[in-house]
């Protein structure tokens, strides 16, 4: 399988660098030769410089051979230009471009149907946008994924030190909680290791745990979890680039109370020209005064996405510090990850990484539908369709050859959503979440593929 | 400023109005009621002084293609053009002797222009059809505009047509139609009417003859407010036809470009249009409130009765147009109070309607709130909004600035009236009902009395103040700016 990435930024870099593992052909190709010998140095790729937009380029990168084009620069237009050239230079290509500019992605269709046929736009500012307001509809949740149109979540908590559950081991959850909830419990994070558990783990105090659950029972499970967290109501937004603009949009209703923090005079009048409820704000997200002034102790949320990612932390951990409920930070950079928990930030967003989850579906063989990644990059969880003729249907669930590190969540069967037991049997068309160490993928993927091209 | 230019133009403009009279004419002569003498000689008077001002004024230097028409000719034409109008519309009343006193003539003739619709008419039914015809045909030409009118009728204007429509339509901000300023003024008139025709011909249905119904559609369209009768519209007592000028009176206090839009099958922008609905709510709030006041103080009899009389009156006052059913100096105070709050708002921009407009009174609390709002957040950047659009800081201003001259003006023009002798109730009425072209006030010039019995220079004085609101203030003032006769 052969993958052409154009632009080796961020996104170009992590993205290449999951593919050369799974043992994927992959070709970047960039201007920048600072940028490429970064990538040729730490991964298995093929480097061409050059511009993405330059059909020469592309037909010396092997356009006609390709499975997938990637196009994931900082600029919009070399993007679509980049995948309009593959398109005339191989239709059957899958085109994958990031485009921000809402000039842009509000006549998506534009791109996707005619013209550029580009198979999937994909804009991080929104992935951010919506990934916020999965949070904010589960209070007390970690992070948040959703499965199966939104029917299925992945939930990540912490669990409050005086849950009833902990202690248990994870095959007596069900007594603990009830047998009409159904609950699936799908990796324990303990002192920054990920587990993905099995029947005999015990839930500790301090894990972070993933579970994934019917939507509809959300609510009753995390009241049983013990954790009662108010709905969040008045959300202090600092930084009104793309993404605070489009978060404090989708704000703007009733419901909330949003005040948006801007720093640019400029920006705040085009802000409050575009915005109706929320209140936007001109000041520093570090200026005491002003966030004492707006109440910061009452906020039940405090989201810095600047595009700034020090003034961002910096800027939650003050909010924090004089009295805000919670905080959800952007972070550009993957090396500032695992510091975030550690200093009292309780959300991370990251565009670049909304950006790799979403081009992830689209890399995955076989009939995987979606596929995130969860605490940072140390699993993912898919959902696929088992279609009639794979190999996984008619087998019980204990017999199928997952790896180990690797385990079936449940099934979305009809509307229905399945907790499945050792003899359950898969049927056509169900839907499974599986949750796997990042190890494993390949593996996963192999058992899910058409028989033909299994083993 | 080019003297000879806009002496051209108004004489074009008189010379129209001039032809107008022809319907009237019409009339007289249909009825053999005498006044086809008097306004066929008015009308020859109008139209050849009309004409040769047209034909001697020709400035071959201004009438080129290139020459564009400045902001100052604009306003110059159009507020010195209405005064010319008013002069010689008065020419049927003068002539046909229903007055004697110049004064009488042309009060009676701009107050129609100007959609007022206060009378110094004592007895109206005994003046002679022909001559009621043109009075009220006179608020018909001047609720779309006289200038709006000719906008859409002769061709030579359509150089300088915006700043001519700008002047006669101020409003906080103009809406243009269509791309050509003459389309547009026609599209306006064809939308006005349509729905004068429709008007006519439902008060047909209510009894009324073509004469009654014609007359009393142009005042209804134009919110004018003259009638055929002594008692207004009372004198009819037919529940339908009150409620058929009823809602017609609302309509025409609704911007008129959002009628365009309605007909056109765009229902969602009247009923998201931010100043309709306001207008829309006060009209249902103050008929609630009044209806409750006037049925609990025993005023009518019925349910039904106290919201028809109701209704009546507050799309009258609110809207302007003048219109009466009932006397609403009987009824309790508190519902005085209300309708003399109609008084000062008055209908949608944009409308045939006059007072300070709905919308700059939204614009007003708007940015009184604005102030208290930044009170509390001292560092938001916040702006008015009107709907999703923002209203720019030199609107705001310009409404400030409006409201201000409108309220200063008001007052003087009642201490003027006052200085003659009137009670100070009456004069700040009078000068009310004027300024903001409702017709009735309260006190000595209600709903069931005229301003026949003013002195003179009261009646001066209040028919500047009807065409100073007409034409919102700006237009008409200016030209008493030292500084626009500058050169």
């Amino acid at each position: 399988m052969r993958v052409i990435i154009i632009g080796a930024g961020e996104v170009g870099f992590h993205i290449s660098q999951r593919l050369a593992v799974e043992n994927k052909e992959v070709v970047v190709i960039d201007t920048s030769d600072e940028a490429l010998r970064k990538i040729a140095e730490t991964s298995d790729v093929q480097t061409i410089k050059g511009s993405g937009s330059s059909p020469k380029i592309l037909e010396e990168a092997g356009v006609d051979k390709a499975d997938i084009f990637l196009a994931v620069t900082d600029s919009d237009e070399i993007n679509l230009l980049a995948c309009s050239f593959a398109n005339l230079l191989n239709p059957s290509v899958t085109k994958l471009a990031r485009v921000r500019g809402e000039m842009y992605t509000d006549y998506k269709h534009l791109l996707t149907e005619q013209g550029a046929e580009i198979t999937k736009i994909i804009n991080p500012d929104e992935e951010v946008v919506n990934s916020v307001l999965r949070l904010m509809s589960v209070p007390g949740a970690v992070e948040i994924n959703e499965f199966a149109n939104g029917k299925i979540r992945l939930i990540g908590v912490n669990l409050p030190e005086d849950s009833h559950l902990i202690g248990s081991k994870l095959y007596n959850l069900r007594e603990k909680i009830g047998d009409e909830l159904g609950i699936v419990i799908a990796a324990l994070v303990r002192d920054g290791e990920l587990i993905i558990p099995s029947g005999l783990d015990v839930i500790e105090k301090g894990d972070l745990v993933y579970f994934v659950c019917d939507i509809r029972d959300q609510d009753e499970i995390m009241r049983q979890l013990g954790i009662f967290a108010e709905p969040v109501r008045k959300v202090m937004i600092i930084g009104g680039g793309n993404i605070g603009f489009r978060l404090a949009k989708a704000l703007d209703n009733k419901y909330y109370h949003t005040r948006l923090l801007e720093n640019r005079q400029k920006r705040c009048e085009y802000l409050s020209e575009h915005l109706d409820r929320p209140i936007v704000l001109m000041g520093d997200s570090t200026d005491q005064e002003i966030l004492r002034e707006e109440n910061i102790q009452d906020m039940d949320m405090v989201i810095a996405v600047t595009g700034d990612e020090e003034t961002n932390i910096l800027s939650c951990l003050l909010a924090k510090s004089l009295g805000a409920k919670s905080t959800v930070t952007r972070v550009n950079n993957f090396g500032y990850m695992p510091l975030i928990e550690p200093i009292g930030i309780d959300y991370v967003v990251c565009p670049r990484q909304s950006a790799i989850n979403t081009l992830l579906h689209f890399i995955r063989r076989g009939k995987i539908i979606s596929s995130v990644s969860i605490k940072g990059e140390a699993a993912e969880a898919l959902e696929a369709v088992a279609q009639e003729d794979s190999p996984i249907v008619g087998k019980e669930v204990k017999d199928l050859k997952f790896p180990r590190g690797c385990l079936v969540l449940c099934f979305q069967r009809g509307d229905d959503v399945v907790i499945p037991r050792g003899e359950t049997v898969v049927e056509p068309n169900d839907r499974l979440i599986i949750i796997s160490t990042r190890q494993n993928i390949p593996k996963v993927e192999k058992v899910l593929t058409t028989k033909v091209e299994f083993f | 400023m080019r003297w000879k230019y806009v002496l051209h133009i108004i004489g074009a403009l008189v010379a129209c109005i001039g032809l107008t009279m022809a319907f009237p004419l019409g009339w007289g002569l249909y009825y053999g009621d005498g006044t086809a003498y008097p306004i066929g000689l008015s009308m020859g008077i109008t139209v050849i002084v009309g004409g040769l001002a047209f034909a001697f004024f020709r400035d071959p230097e201004a009438s080129k293609k290139s020459s564009v028409m400045t902001h100052r000719e604009g306003m110059a034409i159009v507020a010195l053009g209405w005064f010319a109008a008013g002069v010689f519309g008065g020419l049927p009343f003068y002539l046909g002797g229903t007055f004697e006193s110049v004064v009488d003539c042309v009060f009676e003739s701009l107050s129609g222009f100007s959609t007022t619709g206060s009378s110094v008419l004592v007895d109206i039914e005994s003046v002679p059809r022909g001559l009621l015809f043109w009075r009220s045909l006179t608020h018909w030409l001047g609720g779309m505009g006289i200038i709006v009118l000719s906008l859409a009728i002769l061709p030579f204007l359509g150089v300088g047509g915006m700043q001519l429509y700008k002047a006669e339509v101020p409003g906080p901000s103009p809406d243009k139609l269509k791309p050509r300023i003459k389309d547009t003024a026609m599209t306006l008139w064809k939308v006005y009417l349509l729905f004068s025709a429709v008007e006519t011909v439902l008060l047909m249905f209510g009894g009324m003859d073509l004469f009654d119904s014609l007359c009393h559609t142009f005042g209804t369209m134009a919110t004018g407010g003259f009638s055929t009768r002594n008692t207004s519209v009372a004198s009819f007592d037919s529940a339908y036809i009150d409620y058929v000028i009823t809602v017609f009176m609302v309509i025409a206090g609704v911007n008129f470009s959002l009628h365009y839009l309605l007909l056109k099958g765009r229902f969602k922008v009247l009923i998201k249009d931010p100043e309709f609905r306001v207008f829309a709510t006060m009209i249902a709030i103050f008929i609630a409130i009044i209806t409750v006041f006037v049925y609990a103080e025993g005023n009518y009899d019925t349910v039904s009765d106290s919201i028809r009389y109701t209704s009546f009156q507050v799309a009258s006052i609110l809207t302007t147009t003048g219109f009466a059913t009932a006397d609403y100096e009987m009824w309790p105070g508190v519902t005085q109070a209300i309708l003399l709050f109609c008084m000062f708002v008055g209908g949608c921009a944009g409308s045939t309607g006059g007072g300070m407009k709905v919308m700059r009174i939204m614009l007003l609390f708007k940015q009184s709130y604005q102030e208290l709002f930044r009170l509390i957040h001292p560092r938001a950047v916040s702006h008015v909004k009107m709907g999703k659009t923002v209203v720019k800081d030199d609107v705001l201003s310009g409404v400030w600035g409006f409201f201000i001259l409108w309220l200063g003006l008001l007052v003087l023009a009642a201490f003027v009236v006052a200085s003659t002798g009137v009670d100070v109730v009456t004069s700040f009425a009078a000068a009310l009902a004027c300024i903001g072209n409702i017709g009735p006030g309260i006190g000595g010039v209600g709903p069931t009395d005229n301003f026949a019995w003013l002195p003179d220079i009261a009646k001066w004085v209040l028919t500047f103040c009807m065409v100073l609101g007409r034409l919102e203030i700006y237009t008409v003032i200016i030209l008493f700016v030292p500084e626009f006769w500058r050169k």
